[in-house]
């Protein structure tokens, strides 16, 4: 093939493509090899390359909201080890204050080198099954600094000039719970960033250094100015919102998060003054997990097709004061704020409707909820049981939210319930949609899902990680909000209780948990809902005719 | 003389190949007639024989790769079909596995299950993954299940519980009492189709499988007595998605397994090339109007999938994202399909950045060119002022304008990136060939193959026309455009083989397991086999494949090693060995410390070909083709004076590009830089290395 000239938007397509094939490989490399169900079912991880300054140049299509974190974590890595990176080094890190978003998230780097330069990055983040600490999981609620959260990671070799630092994994073998699945994960993000090194390489090959180098600047440019380009059309102003987490599992006190977006030209600020200060419990997020919630939401507003790197930030300036639950400062406790994360998403979704009426949907609801399950089994054997569970959308302005469906700020399987019960000492006695819930409205929330668990170990500790009861997922344009969570424990019998949103218990053999999610908020004034719509429902047996008269005011006799 | 009959039915054409014992090949192309199929079928086998001078008695096989059943999903035509589960679990079907399969797309939607919720129903009982008994079936809420979905004209039901695959007892009681009660309603149970982990694959499965087993009952049934009316005694096969053929009466039974008949076919044929060029590993890509088909033959064998989904989005990339269509786990060859075609539309985003399909001018309107009312610039538009097609006619007599596409490409593409038309045109070829090169980067570099160590075999309408490009960017060396390619999946009919392929979840650490108890569930398998090939007529003893699906203890993703001949002392260690290795080749390292998992054991039982019927030869013409094109290859070389010439114009020695091929079914392109020659069985081979 003739050389082609850089400029060439067909050069571009192409090593575009070719990077996304790459850090697919990569993805596909670490969830086929992973142990834990959050990896290799759910697939909670993500994979990325960098170039050589360490610009994030591609991710897999796999969670946005770790995608705004990866240059964070890349530059502390960069600055830590300036003059210090050799081939074959590989690099971790966990600590939150130090390039990690919460314990759990390994971040995996590995420095590519030619002929003994430095021409790019590959790296990976997966959410390890236990990092040690108070609570199996490493998701609790209900640490009140970092050092109850588990072994904490600063930047460090993992391997040095191609050689395993056995100090690292034997810490790691010595803190935490499962250290066969974790460091076996570990591995596996090892794996997958030689995959992508092997995958990178090969593109140097094809194209030469300096070739790649200005194709990937020039496709950083050409994802920036997508998003210029969105932003422009975007009406001039500020837009506030605000949306709440019940509570922190400490305090009883509701936590605002507050976001102001406003739109200048072709730039945005999303500034976060006004939400709450800095919690007691473990929701606050870093401020690179908070960035990252206003990329992913932002992303959904910006058209065709950009490439996946971090181009698209740049526009995007997000202020976060230190001191608050988005941005807080040491010693604060930070495991569950996977949860913060997703009430961000909601925040920046609720400012966004206001600058895209048209587009926006009204508040999902999942990933709030976190079920971490952990003991020994009859032979004295450790387990965790980790899982995040996810609901649907919410109604949309031109149609119906999803029933069940991943959250639109990641992208989360559920975890197949034959495979953990053969696994785990767990029967699922419940898996489905809950009749008559979600918002109401012209275009519905999507139904909430209930799943229900018996625990068959012993004695094992259940942790949750849940929200949304007095704070309901939000309606949108007259839509109604959706419905509430629910924790229960022995549901239907006479030791039925009703379980804490957050807390961390101990249960026995034959115990029965039931979750049900919330339901996702409606769109638009249920009385203008299609009546058709209404009886289609009802002949799914997703409302009853009951509901269906109550709130859209119309009448179905149920035999078709 | 006696014959065999390849018909290979697809949404616009049914392809018809008829062979007789030398080999010899007569082909057809007639428009599908959508309303019945058999009618094209019946047609093109009626002008055929006619051709041959020979009655139709002298047929001895039929073989029929058919997209029936792909259509009742995509057109959702299927039965109306009820579900039975577990209490607790009827919406696991339509919750699937929750993943979007686009991200950023406020507007997702996923297409609505095959079976509604009002028709899935739960029955008490419940099953451990031991296969014990938790709660036993309760026949009443059976019968209440069962009363309800025939109250609401329910054709076929499929049945679904918990852990099945561990122990199918409840739903063969409950199989048992739908036959009793309706005894006209199709039955599929999840532990007879696929007796394998994971609920929601094996739900969406058998729902599947019960959702197509009328139409295609009907289908199958209607076609063999037109046959027989025809004057032939000949038995019809099946292809299925996995490769092999199997009965029409099988097939109506386990229809399931037919879904991705056609594009299998594809590869069967480039497997048997590839044995007759004495090429052990091959890429097969099958490019027509709206995609590009690609997958692997490797030291002789066919890659097999364990599942795929039908009816979502083409995907123009990544595998990850699965969710959009209907999740099928049966054993298919392992095809990539990717959102390029002729017929792919060409768009230009708000960045300036230019991007090929996954959208399609299909038949109507079509590219530009066919003047048919299309508008959007399409890859055949792209050709056209290339000069690699034709100017005023597509071989196969459709006519052209060329105007119209040379102004839809300097409008919607030239002026747009500031280029001239040709290097647009130019442009939008290589991103023909990018996303021709994905599919096939989907099937090798994914899979930790290099595609250099592989011969391409094009075909498909458009494959021989992107075909050499493309290898060149992935540094193949060698391509093979068989003869008669437009109806080359046809011709892979007639070299497939009756097979079945058995499956049975058998969760065991390895170090663990005795080899008597292994070699115990194998043999139980490979008498299952055999007891359907006796069902089916066939008395010889079958070719039997064994194969164990393994993981380290803890993964949840298995690779499928071979099982050792003998099954005794040193089996672990041997397959221990073994799926190291395999682990090391595709993930680049192995745990050795780890116990090691097997999850499924697997059969295949293949019937050999009697006598080794000759290979299929379709013929070089001579007919059509001559004089040249102006045809244009890039700023690097120009426009350049192009000779056309017909396959039996190349000859044995290397010819250099350019060079164009025009034949009744399809254009080769042999850029400059590439050379080709016609070998030994009428195959045009093209080397890139010039």
């Amino acid at each position: 093939m003739p050389p082609r000239d850089v400029g060439d938007p067909i050069l571009l397509e192409l090593i575009k493509n070719a990077l996304d094939a790459i850090v697919d490989e990569m993805a596909i490399a670490l969830v086929r090899t992973a142990y834990s169900n959050n990896l290799k079912n759910a697939m909670d991880m993500s994979c990325a390359l960098c170039d050589a300054e360490g610009r994030l140049i591609a991710q897999g299509l796999t969670l946005p909201l770790h995608l705004g974190s990866i240059p964070d974590a890349m530059a502390q890595v960069r600055r830590k080890f300036v003059g210090r990176i050799e081939p074959g080094d590989v690099f971790i890190l966990n600590d939150p204050f130090e390039g990690g978003t919460h314990l759990p998230d390994f971040y995996i780097f590995k420095p590519i080198f030619l002929d003994g330069g430095l021409v790019g990055w590959s790296a990976s983040i997966g959410h390890q099954l236990d990092v040690g600490g108070k609570t199996p999981g490493g998701n609790g609620c209900d640490a009140t600094e970092i050092f109850q959260e588990g072994l904490r990671i600063p930047p460090l070799k993992l391997y040095d000039a191609g050689r395993p630092v056995d100090a690292i994994f034997d810490l790691i073998d010595r803190n935490v719970r499962v250290p066969r699945q974790v460091l076996g994960d570990v591995r596996s993000q090892v794996a997958a960033c030689l995959t992508g090194e092997r995958g990178y390489l090969g593109l140097i090959a094809r194209y030469g250094v300096e070739r790649l180098a200005a194709c990937t600047t020039a496709l950083l440019d050409q994802a920036e100015r997508l998003a210029r380009h969105a932003i422009s059309a975007m009406p001039d102003g500020a837009y506030t919102f605000t949306d709440w987490i019940d509570d922190d599992g400490i305090d009883p006190d509701p936590i605002p998060i507050t976001v102001t977006i406003t739109v200048a030209g072709d730039r945005m600020v999303a500034d976060f003054t006004g939400s709450a200060p800095q919690v007691k419990g473990a929701i606050n997020s870093p401020l690179p997990f908070t960035k990252s919630a206003v990329y992913a939401c932002v992303r959904h507003l910006i058209g065709g097709e950009p490439p996946n790197n971090e181009g698209y930030f740049r526009p995007i300036e997000v202020i976060a004061p230190a001191g608050t639950v988005v941005n807080p400062v040491p010693p604060a406790a930070v495991a569950a704020r996977g949860l913060t994360g997703f009430r961000m998403a909601n925040t920046m979704f609720g400012a966004l409707a206001q600058i895209a009426p048209d587009r926006v949907f009204a508040c999902e609801m999942g990933g709030d909820t976190g079920v971490s399950f952990g003991g020994y089994d009859a032979e004295r054997r450790p387990f965790v049981f980790l899982e995040f569970l996810f609901g649907s959308w919410g109604g949309r302005p031109t149609r119906d939210g999803v029933d069940a469906c991943s959250s639109a700020v990641v992208n989360f399987s559920n975890n197949p319930i034959e495979v953990i019960e053969s696994e785990y000492p767990i029967l699922i006695e419940r898996y489905g949609y809950v009749p008559d819930s979600g918002g109401p409205g012209t275009f519905r929330g999507g139904l909430a899902l209930v799943r229900q668990y018996r625990f068959l170990a012993r004695e094992a500790t259940l942790q949750l990680r849940t929200d949304r009861r007095s704070h309901l997922p939000y309606g949108l344009a007259g839509g109604h909000p959706g419905t509430p969570s629910a924790n229960l424990l022995n549901p239907g019998t006479p030791d039925e209780r009703v379980l804490p949103a957050k807390c961390t218990i101990s249960v026995q053999h034959g115990d029965v948990f039931r979750h049900v999610l919330g339901g996702a908020g409606g769109w638009g004034d249920p009385r203008a809902r299609d009546p058709e719509l209404v009886r289609r429902d009802v002949m799914e047996e997703k409302i009853t005719p009951e509901y269906a008269l109550r709130h859209y005011g119309v009448t179905i006799t149920p035999q078709p | 003389m006696t014959y065999r009959l390849g018909v290979d039915v697809g949404g616009t054409f049914t392809d018809l190949v008829l062979v007789d014992a030398t080999g010899a090949a007569r082909t057809r192309k007639l428009l599908s007639t959508t309303g019945n199929y058999a009618d094209a079928i019946i047609a093109g086998a009626r002008a055929l024989l006619l051709d041959a001078g020979a009655p139709a008695a002298d047929v001895r096989e039929i073989i029929h790769g058919t997209t029936v059943a792909t259509n009742a999903i995509l057109e959702r035509r299927g039965a109306r079909t009820g579900l039975i589960t577990t209490e607790g679990f009827r919406d696991l079907l339509e919750i699937g596995r929750l993943r979007l399969a686009r991200l950023y797309d406020l507007n997702f939607e996923r297409p609505a299950p095959l079976v509604p919720r009002r028709w899935r129903r739960e029955v008490r009982e419940r099953m451990n993954h031991r296969g014990e008994v938790v709660t036993p079936l309760d026949r009443e809420s059976v019968v209440e299940a069962v009363d309800r979905l025939l109250a609401e004209g329910v054709e076929s039901i499929a049945v679904c519980l918990l852990h099945a695959w561990a122990n199918g007892e409840h739903e063969r009681a409950i199989g048992a009492i739908v036959r009793e009660r309706a005894p006209g309603v199709g039955v599929t149970l999840s532990s007879e189709i696929l007796p394998e982990m994971r609920e929601f694959e094996r739900t969406s499965t058998a729902v599947t499988n019960a959702y197509v087993m009328p139409v295609l009952d009907r289908y199958l049934g209607r076609l063999e007595h037109e046959i027989r009316a025809l004057g032939t005694r000949a038995p019809v096969l099946v292809m299925q998605s996995n490769g092999g053929v199997m009965t029409a009466e099988s097939g109506r039974r386990r229809p399931v397994h037919v879904i991705e008949s056609g594009p299998a076919a594809g590869v069967i044929a480039t497997a048997a090339l590839a044995r007759r060029v004495g090429a052990p590993n091959a890429i097969s890509i099958d490019m027509g109007g709206t995609t590009a088909k690609a997958s692997v033959i490797e030291a002789g064998a066919i890659t097999r999938a364990g599942e795929f989904e039908i009816g979502g989005v083409v995907s123009q990339g990544s595998r990850l994202n699965k969710g959009s269509g209907f999740l099928l786990r049966v054993p298919a060859i392992d095809i990539a399909e990717v959102g390029a075609g002729g017929g792919s539309i060409v768009t230009i985003d708000d960045a300036g950045a230019i991007h090929v399909g996954p959208r399609s001018a299909g038949a109507t309107p079509g590219p530009v060119c066919y003047d048919a009312g299309g508008t959007d610039v399409t890859l055949t538009d792209a050709n056209v002022c290339l000069g690699y097609l034709h100017p005023e006619r597509l071989p196969s007599g459709l006519r052209l304008n060329p105007e119209k596409s040379r102004r839809a490409v300097a409008d919607q593409v030239a002026s747009r990136l500031g280029l001239s038309l040709e290097d647009a045109a130019y442009g939008v070829y290589l991103l023909g060939c990018a996303g021709m090169a994905r599919a096939v980067r989907a099937v090798t570099i994914e899979r930790g193959r290099d595609p250099r160590d592989f011969v391409l075999v094009a075909f498909g309408g458009n494959g021989p026309l992107f075909a050499a490009e493309m290898a060149r960017s992935l540094e193949i060396g060698t391509i093979v455009v068989p003869p008669a390619p437009g109806v080359f999946s046809a011709v892979g009919l007639l070299e497939a083989e009756v097979e079945h392929h058995l499956v049975r979840t058998f969760l065991r650490t390895l170090q663990a397991t005795p080899p008597a108890e292994i070699a115990a569930a194998v043999a139980a398998l490979e008498r299952e086999a055999e007891g359907l090939l006796r069902d089916e007529g066939y008395a010889a003893r079958p070719e039997i494949t064994r194969s164990a699906d393994c993981k380290y203890q803890g993964q949840s993703f298995e690779l499928t090693v071979p099982l050792p001949g003998r099954l005794d002392g040193s089996t672990a260690r041997e397959l221990a060995e073994t799926f190291g290795r395999e682990h090391e080749r595709t993930y680049g390292h192995r745990a050795d410390a780890d116990p090691i998992q097997l999850v499924n054991l697997r059969v295949t039982a293949r019937m050999p070909r009697q006598g080794g019927a000759a290979a299929v030869r379709a013929g070089a013409g001579r007919a059509g083709a001559g004089g040249e094109r102006l045809a244009y290859f890039g700023a690097a070389h120009g426009a350049l004076r192009t000779p056309v010439l017909a396959r039996g114009d190349l000859g044995a020695v290397w010819r250099p590009g350019p060079l164009l091929v025009d034949e009744y079914d399809a254009t080769t392109l042999v850029p400059p830089g590439c050379a080709a020659r016609r070998d030994e069985h009428d195959d045009i081979v093209i080397r890139t290395g010039g």
